[in-house]
């Protein structure tokens, strides 16, 4: 899989391209409009990652310019502005997804991985993580075989972390994805949460599997780095 | 009328003054006409004394006062002039004194004498009971044989008086006619002048931070209200700029604080991931992470501030039941109340029909409950309430919590403020939550008030119009 990053932050677009790296995807990083336009001309790319605020050439400009030629590959705005009419704006555009500064990179992680999928995304219906299984279709939770009873919210918050075991979720992106916007700042409510699930999910067993990183998140299951 | 308006105190004063002036000048006048018919009656007495004296006292002998006298008679004929004559000599032995005049105006036998023999012409004034006065003017003259007369010829001042009186009855008559005039004119006078006062006034009122664009309207008189409008719009054109310089800061610094914010993110999110770092150190990350992201949540609450300051909120704006959003939002905080052992009691009845940006009045409940959460001590209630109230929609939140001291209170909607920093600053936000509603609730056309009793707890209630009514003032 390869994929162009158009961003003019130098320190930002080589922390995206390590991150993607890590996630081995072979990146190419251009720093303007300019070059942006031209490799994305130039290669086939399976993704696309445009910053909306570009020199010589604006990143509006390379989204307009890259679907006038073609073309079905996905695009993934970065942008620091986050007005409503900006958003409809860039998906009438052609842009398939929108990520606001600052972002979580496990946000960006996940949004690159959804958009290479593209379509319907095929989904387990049973998410397992070590001896704990969460069907999606029942909305049942066993661990070791025991059935554990959950509210809906909880239930949301935990599918949402066997998802994706191993990675470490921002409480920010837990609130937008199991919450709402207007949850946005009020991140002690995930806590609360993951406190109430982990005294039915943990409490009972020895393996302990929903993981605290402070300053950083909640997650299930062991780290997949390193 | 307001005695206190300009016109009111111009016209007051403009009447005051033309008085004064009026009366001054008809009291002059006045004073200035009766001395002058005094003197000149005076005069002609005068002069008819001394016509007497040289023809025909001074031809006349003690012995011919007989002749003198018919000849005075004669000549002058006082009675049918209702004029008084007398003739006596330098020892007051009366010689001759007309009779009583045809008017009966004056008594002649009643006059005094002058009471010392006057060295030469001498006038004076006999004033009588029942008001007018007899002018007489009198001379000496000396007789063929040496014999001293004193010739006093006088006249009633009643023809003076009369034109005195006739003058009187004018200025009383005219001077109030004459100021009334001039108030009504001066009345109307002001008014034209102040009318475009009232029209700016009016409009200046209307002008708040959301319509600085609008200008007073500017009247081409060239006087000096034209220079205050002139001078008041380009106060305005300052305001706004003032305005949209630090609307436009706000966005543009908020706007910057965003890449580097994501790069300490990811490279520290990334650093505390790496669990080959000793426990203290991932502690340490932590920390720093955690204030990252405060400073981001800032910075995005300062961003939504300055996007609702520029009116973007009304870019979502749908009809909805507010009774039911506050019952499943306070459905959904619920477990943070339980968690500090508080109560949440929700009393909505549904049909509250309100128009607006779902997602951010919805903001607006999830800031008052949390901040009504955070405030009230374990085993306390909130109580979150809607309800229709005429023509609009109250949303009320009550807690029984620690509450807000009276000299916060009016700055509690102000940005950054907290009522003891040390207590927010644990509780975490940086005192933006409730600018955020206030925010909100102005670009909804909404007020919030806030009720508090220290010790007993704080009542926060917002008021937006119905969706009917909003609609139909749209």
């Amino acid at each position: 899989m390869r994929l162009l990053l158009v961003e003019d932050e130098k320190k930002l677009s080589d922390l995206v391209a390590r991150a993607l790296r890590a996630e081995r995807y072979a990146v190419d990083v251009a720093d303007d409009g300019q070059r942006g336009w031209e490799l994305a001309d130039s290669y086939n790319y399976d993704l696309i990652i445009l910053d909306l605020m570009l020199p010589a050439l604006s990143g509006e400009e390379v989204l307009r310019r890259i679907r006038r030629k073609n073309q079905q590959v996905p695009i993934l705005i970065l942008t620091a502005r986050d007005a409503t009419e900006d958003k409809v704006h860039n998906f009438e555009a052609g842009a398939d997804d929108y990520l606001t500064k600052p972002f979580a990179f496990a946000e960006l992680i996940m949004r690159v991985k959804a958009l290479l999928r593209r379509g319907p995304v095929t989904r387990a219906s049973v998410l397992r993580v070590a001896d704990l299984e969460v069907d999606r279709f029942s909305q049942q939770v066993r661990r070791g075989g025991r059935r554990i009873e959950l509210t809906p919210k909880e239930y949301a918050l935990l599918e949402y972390l066997a998802a994706n075991p191993g990675r470490v979720f921002s409480r920010t992106m837990i609130i937008e994805h199991v919450w709402d916007q207007s949850f946005e700042g009020l991140t002690n409510i995930v806590d609360v949460y993951v406190r109430h699930l982990r005294s039915k999910v943990d409490d009972p067993f020895p393996v302990k599997l929903i993981r605290t990183v402070r300053g950083v998140g909640y997650g299930l299951g062991e780290s997949s780095e390193r | 009328m307001n005695t206190r308006s300009l016109s009111f105190r111009l016209v007051a004063w403009y009447a005051g003054v033309l008085t004064v002036v009026f009366v001054l000048l008809g009291s002059l006048t006045f004073l200035f006409l009766r001395h002058y018919l005094e003197a000149n009656l005076l005069d002609i007495q005068a002069r008819r004394a001394r016509q007497i004296a040289d023809t025909l006292v001074a031809h006349a002998r003690r012995d011919s006062e007989d002749a003198m006298r018919s000849q005075v008679e004669n000549l002058y004929s006082p009675e049918v002039n209702d004029r008084f004559i007398r003739i006596t000599r330098a020892d007051d032995a009366l010689v001759y004194a007309s009779g009583a005049p045809k008017d009966g105006g004056f008594d002649p036998s009643q006059v005094p004498l002058p009471a010392a023999v006057p060295a030469g012409d001498s006038p004076r004034t006999v004033r009588r009971a029942g008001g007018g006065g007899l002018l007489i003017a009198s001379v000496t003259a000396t007789a063929a044989d040496g014999t001293r007369y004193r010739v006093e010829v006088g006249t009633s001042g009643v023809a003076a008086a009369d034109t005195l009186t006739q003058v009187l009855v004018m200025l009383a008559v005219g001077l109030p006619v004459a100021v009334a005039v001039a108030v009504a004119g001066g009345f109307v006078l002001v008014r034209r002048a102040l009318e475009p006062v009232e029209r700016i006034t009016a409009k200046a009122e209307a002008i708040t931070q959301h319509n600085l664009s609008e200008r007073l309207p500017v009247v081409n008189s060239g006087d000096e209200i034209e220079r205050l409008s002139l001078a008041l719009n380009h106060m305005i054109a300052r305001l706004e700029e003032a305005m949209r310089g630090s609307k436009q800061f706000v966005a543009d610094a908020s706007h910057e604080l965003r890449t580097p914010l994501t790069v300490m993110r990811g490279e520290l999110e990334s650093l505390a991931q790496d669990s080959q770092l000793g426990r203290e150190t991932r502690e340490t990350l932590g920390s720093v992470l955690e204030e990252v992201e405060r400073l981001g949540e800032i910075v995005e609450s300062l961003f939504a501030l300055s996007r609702l300051d520029a009116g973007e909120a009304n870019a979502e704006w749908v009809r909805f039941d507010l009774a039911e959003l506050a019952a499943t939002t306070a459905e959904q905080m619920s477990l943070l109340a339980e968690d500090k052992h508080v109560s949440v009691d929700c009393d909505s009845t549904p049909g509250v029909t309100v128009e607006g940006d779902r997602a951010r009045l919805k903001q607006v409940i999830v800031n008052l409950l949390d901040n009504a959460i955070k405030y009230t001590p374990s085993g306390g209630r909130v109580r979150l309430s809607v309800r229709r109230e005429g023509r609009f929609a109250l949303l009320d939140v009550a807690d029984d919590g620690i509450g807000i001291p009276a000299e916060a209170l009016p700055h509690v909607f102000k940005r950054f403020f907290r009522v003891d920093t040390s207590r927010s600053r644990e509780q975490g936000g940086a005192g933006l939550g409730l600018a955020i509603v206030k925010s909100i609730c102005s670009a909804h056309g909404a007020e919030v008030e806030v009720l508090s009793t220290p010790g007993r707890g704080s009542r926060f209630r917002v008021r937006q119009p119905l969706a009917g009514e909003s609609a139909a003032a749209g």
